[in-house]
């Protein structure tokens, strides 16, 4: 076994206990209700178990970056499965540290999943070592990205601990409008967190499956060196049945699935690059998918899940909750700053000759740190806490995915990595 | 309207004063129950004071929280809208007039008219940001000179409301030690004292403060933007920035436009990754993945004659230029930014031949810069013409397309023996493709058999592979735009991670404590701290009991 294969077997072996000290959190919270136990006594106990778990797969994972990084040559954060493997990390870093403060462990219940949900969302890029192509090659660029990453991590404690304020104290009883839209808000954080769940299934799913169809598109570009117009045909592969081709497109071959051999729609022809036609399909199919998924959870439990979930939230004090985003969030602010910003710019200067230059992924980077800005600053004003800045610390970590991956999806640029 | 601002204490209060200065009585709502606004310790702020006029209007606009929370979130929303097109500095020789509808349809063309299409360049977003740094300056000025003074003259006894209206707050009785009031307060002080606490009694009065540096965390991060935002503004300056884009062919010294420099590309190179380094994936599929751009440049000064074509240079610097590792010499910076092959006759080592098969020289012939005589014993060779890239147009006349050595083609007057007395005419084309396609030998029929101008072998001639194409900058707010982002990063740390905390605590009667504590974050963590310390001086109390409306059992 090389040294590769053994980093990618630590991976697997942190993400299962991740997933089982996801369980065993679940375990020591839900199970606080089963008859003939202390409460506190089980929760003590199985949460101390649950805290083990994930420090042993914190050290798997380590274990995974180090020699990933001894196989490559190269610090693992050059690519999207390498960073998002590496925020996973973050995350439970992060986690532990707001744990050794706070103590509370339900908080494992919300950080631990969107660790897993991170790896398996890593799954779906490409996971060979890739050769650093010569832009790639700077110090700079590893501190920038790992700061970066950590800063985020700790907006990502931020986020679980300000949902589960959110459903701490959102009232399911009540018929105000208030009430009524922040179930929904619920509702809707919840969805979106089960739409990327989806998304890993079906992409692994049909990876698995070896699906694939193939469009092309002819367009009309400048020849670089003559500069005159000639007619290009550009490829496309897709690894989801096509419910939409791209537009203007021609079906080169295609594997049906389900009865259906030809894509249903065309994507609209203001959608012109032959790869925007997949995205918007595999975003069509991220959201079926999280619907199905969503509406099977809900049959399961019989409620919103929001209420679902809220049935095991007693006896945490809310105040804690609402803290504990609030300082999950002031420290990762200053290592976001330093990490996305700073060395950033450093990395920048240095790679391109201009430290600041307007690439949507620099742009996206500073929306983020101005939304924190204004929610660090929104802090100190009276009415903030709580429930509104718990609304904040969602948002700012959606907008923290958004620069993460949306902007690769959606908008490209110097940062864009193998999309899928 | 007049305006009683005399505290009970005595003490005279600015207006718009929420806590006496001096012993922290709420001064606004005596009588309420809520714990109280501490923001700047209710000091009033330099904008309250005076009857507005015009510049006070201003002045208080700006000195906003609340305004400047809009315009960081203004920014924010144009910003994101910024990203939705690709701006227009992403293009070289596009017009964005034009682009921005033929690719994005109507809504490219309302982006590009709104002047979305170059948002970040636009003279709203800079005044957005000029705003935004008028109101980092006058915020900060607004508050830090008043907090300054209210936190370097603390009373230590407060006023019983002030204490008990504090988020954390603990009222009982004395332990049952038999310790008088003040000796009970003699007990706590190295407690305090071991918590890092500066602490200050005052009979049974106590004041116990630690980190108070944090206070001024967030005044020196907007220190430290401002400097950032002013040495962006810098770079509109003549002088201070530069940002050119310059071909360097290998072997010829190229001026930089603006500078006395002359850089020459020595060599270029790019490597790609062989077959063996590439992940099995990539194999075999005929990928060509680069490993490395390198230029070796040496840099020149220009010492006289700067503004011929034979100036006199001076070797200042050397370096290989990669991407990552840009030339650096003294303000000017040089980075690897595309390349492109070109081969070109750099120069030639020509000899004459005559009639008797006799060689004469070599001499070197360069094609970027050619002398204009050349003697060569016995010969003399006067150029009197040189066409970079020679061609005829329609009427046979010939001319040179581009000042590229592409076709070299040297018009000679050359002088010697057997020679015509005002000299015969040359013409000499290096590429051997030229020589047949022009025909060089008919064009030279006259003189052809008495002389002939050539290079003996390949050897002789000194031909260029690529061109490597450098971004010349010149930046010299660079160093204020990094100590400013440096001043920034400390003065969030400190506001960020260490906590301004204080502990008063006062004993009436003899027995009864009441202690207040305010933090300026991290609530948990003096509520615990808070407890410690009472539990070690004989009160057990539980850190969640000390949170103010937490019942006390």
């Amino acid at each position: 076994m090389n040294l590769e294969q053994w980093s990618g077997n630590a991976l697997l072996v942190a993400f299962i206990l991740y997933n089982i000290s996801f369980i065993v959190y679940m375990i020591a919270i839900a199970g606080k209700k089963w008859s003939n136990r202390d409460p506190i006594m089980h929760q003590q106990r199985w949460s101390r178990v649950a805290f083990i778990l994930t420090v042993i797969g914190l050290v798997a994972q380590i274990t995974y970056f180090i020699t990933r990084w001894f196989a490559a040559g190269h610090v693992p954060t050059s690519n999207m499965f390498e960073f998002m493997t590496f925020l996973s990390m973050a995350i439970v870093a992060a986690f532990i540290v707001l744990f050794a403060i706070y103590r509370i462990s339900a908080l494992g219940l919300f950080a631990m999943p969107v660790s897993v949900v991170l790896i398996s969302y890593a799954s779906v890029f490409p996971k060979e070592v890739q050769p650093l192509i010569p832009a790639l090659k700077s110090y700079w660029l590893y501190v920038h990205v790992a700061t970066a990453a950590l800063g985020e991590a700790f907006f990502a404690i931020g986020f679980a601990a300000g949902l589960m304020y959110l459903l701490r104290t959102v009232d399911y009883s009540s018929k105000t409008k208030e009430s009524r839209n922040s179930r929904l808000g619920i509702e809707f954080t919840l969805y979106a967190i089960v739409v990327v769940i989806g998304f890993v299934l079906i992409t692994n799913g049909f990876k698995s499956a070896e699906y694939s169809a193939q469009f092309t598109q002819e367009v009309q570009q400048k020849d670089e060196k003559s500069g005159e117009l000639i007619t290009v045909t550009k490829t496309t592969n897709y690894t989801l049945p096509p419910f939409i081709q791209p537009s203007n497109s021609n079906m080169e071959r295609m594997d049906p699935f389900l009865g259906m051999d030809q894509p249903l729609l065309s994507a609209p022809s203001w959608m012109k690059g032959i790869d925007s036609g997949r995205k918007l399909n595999t975003i069509i199919w991220s959201l079926l998918s999280g619907l199905i998924l969503y509406w099977l959870l809900r049959l399961i439990i019989r409620k919103p899940l929001g209420a679902g979930i809220q049935r095991y939230m007693g006896g945490i004090d809310a105040e804690d909750l609402d803290e504990i985003s609030y300082r999950a969030i002031a420290i990762g602010y200053p290592i976001f700053a330093l990490g996305a910003l700073i060395f950033a710019m450093i990395w920048a200067h240095e790679a391109w000759g201009r430290f600041w230059g307007w690439d949507p992924k620099e742009t996206w980077a500073l929306i983020t740190f101005l939304f924190y800005t204004v929610y660090l600053h929104l802090r100190l004003s009276r009415g903030w806490q709580g429930l509104k800045s718990s609304w904040l610390s969602v948002i700012g970590f959606l907008v923290v995915m958004f620069t993460l991956i949306g902007v690769n999806l959606i908008i490209a640029g110097l940062h864009s990595y193998a999309g899928v | 309207m007049l305006h009683n601002t005399k505290c009970e204490c005595g003490h005279q209060n600015p207006v718009g004063t929420v806590l006496c200065e001096s012993c922290g009585k709420p001064l606004d709502d005596e009588f309420g129950t809520a714990p109280l606004e501490m923001r700047y310790d209710g000091i009033a702020r330099r904008s309250q004071r005076e009857n507005p006029v015009l510049i006070d209007r201003v002045w208080r606009f700006f000195s906003s929280v609340k305004v400047a929370i809009i315009l960081i979130f203004i920014v924010l929303c144009v910003s994101i809208v910024g990203t939705i097109y690709p701006q227009e500095n992403t293009f070289l020789n596009v017009d964005p007039a034009v682009y921005y509808e033929t690719t994005y349809g109507l809504a490219g063309q309302i982006y590009h008219a709104l002047g979305l299409s170059d948002t970040y360049n636009s003279w709203w977003y800079k005044l957005l940001l000029i705003m935004i740094g008028a109101s980092l300056i006058i915020c900060s000025l607004d508050r830090v000179l008043p907090l300054y003074r209210a936190l370097n003259k603390q009373q230590i006894r407060k006023h019983l409301s002030f204490l008990v209206r504090q988020r954390v707050v603990y009222q009982g009785q004395l332990p049952a030690s038999g310790l008088s009031a003040s000796a009970f307060i003699n007990e706590l002080v190295p407690i305090l004292k071991k918590r890092r606490y500066r602490v200050h009694t005052d009979g049974t009065a106590l004041l116990a403060e630690k980190h108070r540096f944090s206070r001024w965390g967030p005044y020196i991060n907007h220190i430290g933007l401002i400097i950032f935002l002013l040495a962006v503004l810098m770079r509109g300056l003549p002088g201070w920035y530069m940002d050119q884009y310059s071909g360097f062919l290998e072997g010829v010294p190229v001026k930089i436009e603006n500078t006395p420099y002359y850089l020459e590309n020595e060599q270029f190179t790019v490597e790609y990754y062989t077959e063996e380094e590439l992940p099995s994936e990539f194999r075999g599929q005929g990928r060509a993945v680069p490993k490395l751009f390198e230029t070796k440049a040496i840099l020149y000064e220009c010492t006289a004659n700067c503004s011929t074509n034979q100036p006199e240079l001076k070797q200042v610097h050397r370096q290989n230029i990669e991407v990552n590792k840009p030339l650096k010499y003294k303000d000017l910076l040089a980075y690897q930014f595309d390349y492109r092959e070109t081969i070109q006759i750099r120069s030639v080592n020509v000899s004459i031949t005559d009639e008797n098969n006799q060689n004469f020289g070599p001499f070197e012939l360069s094609t970027i810069s050619p002398k204009e005589t050349y003697v060569v014993d016995p010969y003399v060779l006067t150029l009197k013409d040189y066409y970079p890239e020679f061609a005829l147009n329609d009427k046979g006349m010939p001319y040179t397309k581009s000042r590229a050595p592409l076709a070299p083609a040297f018009i000679f007057l050359v002088q010697g023996p057997n020679l015509a007395e005002e000299g015969e005419v040359f013409i000499y084309f290096p590429r051997d493709v030229d020589k047949q396609r022009f025909s060089q030998d008919k064009l030279n029929a006259g003189v052809s058999d008495m002389i002939d101008i050539g290079a003996a072998s390949m050897n002789d001639v000194d031909i260029s592979q690529f061109t490597s194409f450098l971004n010349i900058r010149m930046d010299r707010a660079l160093p204020y735009i990094f100590t400013g982002g440096v001043i920034f990063m400390i003065g969030v740390i400190m506001g960020i991670y260490w906590q301004h905390r204080r502990i008063w605590i006062r004993i009436d009667d003899d027995r009864e404590i009441t202690i207040g504590a305010h933090t300026s974050k991290n609530w948990f963590g003096i509520r615990k701290e808070l407890s410690d310390v009472l539990g070690k001086a004989g009160i057990t109390v539980e850190p969640k009991q000390l949170e103010n409306g937490v019942k006390q059992s």
